[in-house]
């Protein structure tokens, strides 16, 4: 019977959708968390009495077939690239991207991940780092003997020295754009790479054309909004009881069948 | 006698395809842009055996189609700029590798080369017959109720909404893709909200309770199975038992 996969197929992507929500709850107070929603699709039809066809041989053709659909599938599970809140830490190392771009983090392998979570820190030799102490590119070296750290909106980073009236200038930070935001692959830890369907990174100065904004003191929440979240999971979890019921009703209708002899 | 069990046979099959349907209306209560569908039944009339025959014509039950509610599914904020939802009539136009198809479902992308694109990376077309594609440094992309598409460096193209004269008779194929040899029309007052997604149009209250009823249906369709084959046994052992 048709009707049990098809609510099977419909259990499936509900079970789906409750996975991406709680995840998004999970991930409500994390630093620079774009939420996730999953996006489904039906899927294939059975053409019981094609649409279109011709019902005589004097040209009249059937208005509307019967096609049955087989169920339900995930299209995708897609990113919502909106800006999240800015939370005031400040954290002088902490810094927030208002508007597009990503930081550009240097892995231990040698290759890139790039991130929007900026709550930096310095390493024993005094780098900018990522709080799993990766280094941030272009790789920026604070003095130890700095006593206060100054990023402007467009990137540059300034460390005032015991002794020199003006502050010096020790390095500009970078973002990286992508064309598709959605196509970069998460890694966890905050971290994305670049893949496909993402496209390459381009590369510029924060404030930039194509590019936001650093704000220091500040870090990115996520973008999670829990009422929208919880509406979410309660349709859902609806969902899935109605396609259970279809299966209890199909399975009613077979025993129906199975007790005729 | 055996036509009793054959009626019954034609109404339990379609209680079967109908039951399809609504397990399909079910399954996809969450896809975007889905739009619920439900069976149309006919009474298929046996002809009898000849003119002067005292035999009545004989009902069987067929489905002869199926009817689409093309009612808006409500309107779902998700807050992504290429998220559009579509008030009212009309379809966006998307190029396929098997020609063009079309979907009322408004979640866009950009692919790896900027280009405007459905979830399965089918392009968008605008009104112009083009696809729209941008770069990196064009800012947020904004698209007008119209769907006409701004960004920092102006106008970019108008995304094309378009209908037919039967939309009964559009082909759905899945991938919330539909096809049709009709010719399109653009849509007079074309109207688009960003931001947001159609959901489903599926009312799982009037699915559930048409459920419930092709249930006790097929029940009641079984029961008169049970009847003639009951008939027929007893026929067996009463005449057999005369010899």
């Amino acid at each position: 019977m048709q009707s049990l996969s098809i609510a099977a197929t419909g259990m499936m992507a509900q079970q789906l959708n409750v996975e991406v929500i709680s995840n998004n709850i999970a991930n409500m107070s994390t630093t620079g968390f774009k939420r996730q929603r999953a996006e489904f699709q039906d899927l294939l039809y059975q053409n019981l009495r094609r649409v279109g066809t011709n019902s005589s041989d004097s040209g009249t053709i059937v208005p509307s077939g019967v096609q049955i659909g087989l169920g339900v599938k995930t299209g995708s599970v897609y990113r919502i690239m909106t800006q999240g809140d800015m939370n005031n830490t400040g954290g002088k190392l902490d810094m927030a991207v208002q508007g597009r771009g990503y930081f550009r983090i240097q892995m231990p392998s040698g290759t890139d991940a790039y991130t929007r979570a900026g709550n930096f820190q310095r390493s024993p030799t005094g780098q900018i780092v990522t709080s799993d102490g990766y280094t941030v590119a272009p790789g920026i070296t604070i003095p130890p003997e700095a006593t206060d750290i100054t990023i402007s909106q467009d990137g540059q980073v300034q460390a005032t020295i015991p002794g020199q009236t003006a502050p010096q200038i020790v390095g500009q930070l970078e973002l990286s754009n992508f064309q598709n935001e959605g196509g970069l692959d998460p890694q966890g830890d905050n971290l994305f790479i670049e893949t496909a369907a993402s496209g390459a990174p381009t590369t510029g100065a924060p404030a930039s054309t194509g590019f936001g904004t650093l704000q220091q003191g500040f870090l990115e929440t996520s973008n999670v909004n829990a009422v929208t979240e919880i509406s979410d999971l309660i349709t859902a979890q609806r969902a899935y009881e109605m396609n259970a019921k279809v299966i209890t009703a199909s399975d009613e209708m077979m025993s129906v069948t199975s007790n005729l002899k | 006698m055996e036509n009793a069990l054959l009626i019954g046979l034609s109404r339990q099959s379609a209680m079967m395809r109908q039951m399809s349907t609504i397990a399909n209306n079910l399954a996809n209560m969450n896809t975007t842009a889905y739009k619920s569908q439900s069976m149309l039944f006919d009474e298929y009339l046996m002809p009898v055996a000849s003119e002067n025959s005292p035999d009545k014509t004989l009902s069987f039950v067929q489905d002869y189609g199926q009817v689409r509610n093309l009612a808006d599914g409500e309107m779902q904020t998700t807050g992504n700029p290429l998220d559009i939802a579509i008030a009212g009539e009309g379809m966006l136009k998307v190029q396929t590798p098997t020609g063009d198809q079309y979907t009322r479902n408004g979640h866009l992308q950009l692919d790896d080369t900027g280009q405007l694109v459905t979830s399965n990376g089918y392009p968008v077309m605008t009104t112009a017959g083009t696809t729209l594609s941008f770069t990196n440094d064009e800012g947020q992309i904004t698209i007008a109720s119209d769907g006409t598409v701004t960004t920092d460096k102006g106008q970019r193209g108008k995304i094309a909404l378009v209908t037919f004269p039967n939309l009964q008779a559009m082909k759905a194929g899945g991938d919330n893709l539909y096809t049709t040899t009709q010719t399109e029309t653009p849509v007079a007052a074309p109207r688009m909200i960003q931001g947001s997604i159609e959901g489903s149009n599926v009312k799982s209250i009037v699915e559930m309770t048409n459920m419930i009823d092709v249930q006790r249906n097929y029940e009641s369709a079984s029961k008169l199975v049970d009847a003639a084959d009951n008939m027929r046994r007893q026929a067996i052992s009463q005449i057999g038992g005369t010899q």
